[in-house]
């Protein structure tokens, strides 16, 4: 409990103290976002690690071998992965439900497998050393891109992209009745959704001196998926409140920090049945909800109909 | 008046199978056209196919508009809708967790600029868009019917069917459509509602818009189409006006069969109909010492209140019918009598067994035995297995064997094809099979749930002489039919069922003669 | 050359049993269940710890060990998967409880150290560990110049038959029957009297029984027992053969279990093992690419 404490006491010390957690918490977030544009799609791809995968390889990679600067580096890595999820997409998206995530289960595994542990410059199974890695140094574009992310991907949603997000989420065939080209409208969520992951898994890398083959298989691409499921995915700071909560408890709970998958797992469980919307999701924090909240929600709902 | 659409020997086979054979017609500008045909005839399969749900396998399809002529035919769908051809689904495909305004805003997808970068930055000049975009869509609902300020923010699947089916057609409107295709719009309504939708129809008509029915409803269809275009084994077989259309032999023959009643040498439904009274010994009101009692039953779906105080019964050795429109609330009333639904309010009992709690297998085993609608045949199985599972609930499995072997000699045609797969079989034969499955299980009452759906007539004629003739050997049978006409000629009793309530009740005789019976649902 | 064929005939075995459990459950269910592979581990580790830490010989222990994994199968049923069904939840949200008994059974295992609260059932944490030697006598028979080891043959033997015998319960007995019913029409099923909350306990239960003697067998042969076994050896791998056999087709998981050991151990023999392990996701993109519905699934259409 006194990490509540502090967290409200002395926040700047708190800050100081919990730096790096702060930081994963904030990766973690815009990957929940990454992934949040696919489900809003109505897509469920599982393949977020993988591009995440790409991201830090590449930005490490050319750290390591070119004198470009280190912003350069991270946009190459989230480009590439971008350019990467055309490749996948085009054969895989026209795929519905179960077969999607498990043919973008494949591709991630098959990139680790097939790919990272093979290609020497990848280190292979040792990983890379990144020695310009800034952990401290490094929070600081995390926590400015963070909001922003959010905050364009929230209006991206009110947008006719959004709206014919929403409507191939609902019904694809009655969405193509409407006009809608759904295969590039799915691609685009797919693209973006691998952009934003690689750009969080080149972030990753600047606040790690090392980077590991074996954190980005289907172990992390679930983790991401449960963010979305306890937040919650009916709009784009649902997965961000499930980031944040779910990469905070181990450390609020330290006692149980050995069992911590087992906690997840049972959280999962939990959430999907008796509150399947999600920590965020309609009628979510009900509770605690002021009453300008509500007012300005019902103001949104009408401005949310264009 | 020059032709808007034409297609040009369209094909569309599945495998053997061709559900288009090559149909070729002109719809002209500003007309009502009307596509019809027995079921299966292709007519679904030709809409998609000129919606680019589908492929055609030979032909074209063109597209003509002031700007020039299109050719359709290798399309995706929306491009086609973005060429001005709007549909709804004989499914009704709404966007069922998004508003009803939502809906129609989706569906001005293609006349919506894109603002799609503009509105990752908050700009006050679009919210004047928005507006008139809003204001737009409020129209559209006001004129299919809906009103905007009490269904406007509703979900959609919180609606009513029947407003969920003009939601579709608003959505549809919204597209600003050239040609506006209905798939069965008024599916499921009532004779008041479906005169709603005639009035809709000929209202948007006469605002100049082309629109391209498709229903089983004769009344409607020949009502308010000033051309038909007649389908059957997906070729064209006639192609006039409805007068014209009503009268040809073949259409007659396709529709009745070869057995038409001599009295009908138009479609039915067309025109009135003159019912010729069969003597029937009147049977009394209610049944005594009831086999199966029903009273005061409510089932509802979510917010929809599908059942709203049901009460009948049936007398052991009865025959029994439900009739009335789709959507009505009779299947709904049978399969709560099989446990499958559960009531909220209102009492059904079996005998001794209480049919709102007890589960499925508990009253299958206890004698009631539903053949659902759709028949519900297991394809995948072969004929001889889905017979053997009728038997499942039985512990006699010799005995079982046996009767299997009798029912096969009964109906030489599953005997015929009992090591082929179920699915293979044509609708009037599966029919059979779904009946004698059920008879397998030893009911002592059978709910037949629509048993002349989808079949050619010469097939209902068979289907009905089995259900007499396992009427006469000892089964209860509550029947629900939206024929009516075939149901009051063997039914004692029957119930006249109307939006989840029982409107009228008495012999099958008493309500076939009864004009209002007449009128609502015997197209006279 | 012909060696390695062998070895692929005998590592199919177990990629068939595994899958055919996992496509049962996907063809009557509709569910894929991704606690399959957790349990295929824990066949493996309940196995290993009756015999290495409670002294059972090794047959019991595999009886037990087998019945146990059927019990966990309904654990999943009646804890991830009927409550979900009761509030008519989307299919996804399957897929996600079952993601999340599998994450706690990996976890239990992988913290299970002695001293702590599992150390009863295993004591090696996150380790590896093989299986005494001696516990199951394996005598090697060199024929024509291939060497095959009595083990390797037992496992393949005992494959088969279970499959033969399931394979003829599910075409030939009436409740196997009732299961293809099931699956085929959910609510034909339940017109007909089938108790059809029943009939999935049952598959769970047969399913994950079968998984569980994947899971030992292949502990057993390649003397590799661990928490992660169950996802870094079959879980994709299974995916991989349920796609490529068409997913709901008993028929397609046993031949696409074989195919897929037949092309691993090919890959091997050509490019070595780092490919290897590749190879299977390859062919699974290619099948979901060309041919979503595998060898012997049926087409998905949908209806307008």
């Amino acid at each position: 409990m006194d990490f509540f404490v502090q967290l409200f006491t002395n926040p700047v010390g708190f800050y100081n103290q919990h730096e790096l957690l702060i930081a994963q918490i904030g990766i973690n977030s815009i990957l929940a976002i990454a992934i949040f544009v696919t489900f809003y799609s109505g897509q469920l791809t599982l393949a977020n690690a993988g591009f995440m995968a790409i991201g830090a390889y590449t930005t490490v990679i050319m750290t390591l071998y070119l004198p470009t600067p280190l912003p350069v580096n991270m946009l190459a890595g989230a480009v590439l992965a971008g350019l990467v999820s055309v490749v996948v997409g085009l054969p895989v998206l026209r795929l519905r439900g179960v077969f999607l995530a498990i043919a973008t289960i494949g591709f991630v595994e098959a990139l680790r497998l097939g790919v990272i542990l093979n290609v020497p410059i990848t280190g292979e199974g040792q990983g890379l050393k990144n020695p310009t890695a800034d952990p401290l140094g490094g929070i600081v574009p995390i926590l400015i891109s963070l909001p922003i992310l959010a905050y364009l991907v929230w209006r991206l949603t009110r947008s006719r992209l959004g709206q014919a997000w929403s409507a191939i989420r609902e019904d694809e065939l009655a969405a193509s009745s409407n006009g809608i080209n759904v295969p590039l409208y799915k691609m685009i969520a797919f693209i973006i959704s691998a952009v934003l992951a690689g750009y969080a898994g080149a972030l990753e890398t600047h606040i790690n001196f090392f980077v590991d083959p074996t954190e980005y298989g289907i172990t992390r691409t679930i983790q991401i998926l449960t963010f979305a499921v306890v937040g919650g995915t009916t709009n784009v700071f649902g997965p961000i409140v499930g980031a944040v909560f779910l990469t905070a408890l181990p450390e609020i709970v330290r006692q149980f920090m050995a069992y911590r998958d087992v906690v997840n797992g049972i959280i999962l469980i939990l959430v999907i049945i008796f509150r399947p919307q999600g920590i965020v999701g309609r009628g979510g924090l009900a509770i605690i909800r002021p009453r300008w909240w509500t007012r300005w929600r019902a103001r949104e709902r009408t401005a949310a109909a264009h | 008046m020059s032709a808007l659409l034409q297609l040009t020997d369209v094909r569309r086979h599945f495998g053997g199978v061709h559900a288009v054979d090559g149909v070729s017609l002109e719809i002209e500008e500003g007309t009502i056209f009307g596509l019809i045909g027995p079921n299966g005839a292709g007519k679904t399969t030709l809409v998609n196919v000129v919606t680019g749900y589908m492929r055609s396998q030979t032909g074209s399809i063109r597209l003509t508009s002031p700007g020039g002529t299109a050719e359709l035919a290798r399309r995706p769908p929306h491009a086609i809708a973005g060429l001005g051809i709007a549909r709804t689904f004989q499914t009704l495909r709404l966007y069922r967790n998004l508003t009803a305004i939502e809906n129609v805003l989706i569906g001005m997808h293609t006349r919506r600029r894109d603002d799609t970068l503009q509105q990752l930055l908050p700009l006050r000049p679009l919210m004047r868009l928005d507006d008139r975009r809003l204001e737009e869509a409020r129209k559209l609902l006001q004129t299919v019917g809906l009103d905007p300020d009490q269904h406007g923010d509703r979900r959609a699947s919180t609606l009513s069917y029947g407003d969920q089916r003009r939601l579709e057609v608003a959505r549809a409107l919204a597209l600003k459509p050239k040609l506006l295709i209905l798939d069965e719009p008024a599916a499921g309504m009532n004779p008041a509602e479906k005169d709603r939708v005639r009035e809709l129809i000929q209202q948007l008509n006469a605002d100049g818009l082309t629109v391209l029915l498709i229903d089983h409803d004769m009344r409607l269809v020949m009502g308010v189409c000033q051309r038909i275009v007649v389908l059957n084994f997906g070729r064209k077989i006639a192609d006039g006006p409805p007068a014209t259309v009503s009268n040809d032999p073949a259409v007659v023959t396709a529709y009745l069969g070869s057995h038409a009643p001599e009295s009908a040498s138009h479609v039915p439904g067309s025109e009135e109909m003159d019912i010729a009274a069969t003597a029937k010994p009147a049977a009394s009101a209610e049944p005594a010492s009831p086999l199966l009692e029903v009273r005061d039953l409510e089932v509802a779906y979510g917010a929809i209140k599908a059942v709203r105080g049901v009460s009948f019964g049936v007398g052991k050795g009865e025959i029994v019918a439900l009739i009335g429109a789709n959507g009505a609330g009779k299947s709904t009333i049978l399969n709560t009598l099989s446990g499958v639904l559960r009531p909220h309010a209102g009492i059904a009992r079996f005998g001794d067994l209480d049919l709102t709690t007890a589960a499925p297998d508990k009253i299958v085993r206890a004698g009631l035995a539903q053949i659902p609608e759709g028949r519900e045949i297991l394809a995948r199985l072969t004929v001889r297995e889905n017979m053997e599972l009728g038997a499942w609930a039985r512990r006699d499995r010799g005995a079982a064997h046996r009767e299997i072997d009798e029912l096969m000699k009964q109906f030489p045609i599953l005997g015929q094809r009992q090591n082929l797969p179920a699915g293979q079989l044509s609708g009037g034969e599966q029919q059979i099979l779904a009946i004698a499955r059920g008879l397998l299980a030893h009911p002592s009452l059978l709910l037949l749930d629509e048993p002349s759906l989808g079949l050619a007539p010469q097939m209902v004629d068979t289907v009905f002489e089995v259900i007499q003739r396992i009427h006469t050997e000892g089964v209860t049978i509550l029947l629900v039919e939206q024929n009516a006409l075939r149901a009051l000629e063997i039914a004692d009793r029957a119930y006249v069922v109307e939006t989840g309530r029982i409107l009228l009740s008495g012999t099958g005789t008493a309500l076939r003669r009864n004009p209002e019976v007449q009128k609502a649902y015997l197209g006279g | 050359m012909t060696q390695q064929v062998l070895n692929a005939i005998f590592i199919g075995s177990i990629y068939a049993l595994f899958a055919v459990g996992y496509t049962l459950v996907f063809g009557v269910l509709d569910v894929l269940n991704l606690a399959h592979s957790a349990v295929f581990m824990l066949g493996a580790v309940i196995t290993y710890s009756l015999v290495a830490l409670h002294g059972m010989p090794f047959l019991p222990a595999a009886v037990i060990a087998v019945l146990v994994c059927g019990v966990l199968g309904l654990l999943i049923e009646f804890v991830a998967l009927r409550p979900l069904r009761r509030r008519n939840a989307p299919p996804i949200s399957a897929l996600i409880s079952t993601i999340g008994l599998a994450l706690i059974f990996v976890a239990i295992v992988e913290q299970a150290t002695p001293g702590t609260l599992f150390g009863w059932l295993w004591q090696d944490g996150a380790n590896s560990v093989r299986f005494p030697a001696g516990t199951v006598p394996n005598p090697t028979y060199h024929v024509g110049g291939l060497t095959i080891e009595g083990t390797k043959l037992g496992i393949l033997f005992t494959s088969v038959v279970l499959m033969l015998v399931l394979g003829y319960v599910i075409r030939y007995t009436q409740i196997g029957r009732a299961l293809r019913a099931v699956a085929e029409n959910r609510r034909a099923a339940t017109l007909l009297g089938i108790n059809v909350d029943r009939i999935f306990a049952s598959t769970l239960f047969i399913s994950s029984a079968l998984g569980g003697l994947a899971g030992l067998l292949f502990g057993l042969a390649i003397s590799d027992i661990g928490p992660y076994i169950g996802r870094d050896q079959v879980e994709l791998k299974g995916l991989a053969v349920i796609v490529l056999g068409g997913m709901g087709s008993i028929p397609g998981a046993v031949l696409g279990g074989y195919l897929l050991g037949l092309i691993e151990v090919l890959a091997f023999v050509r490019f070595g093992s780092n490919v290897e392990a590749g190879v299977a996701f390859a062919a699974l993109f290619l099948v979901l690419v060309l041919r979503p519905q595998g060898l012997f699934g049926a087409r998905l259409r949908e209806r307008l």
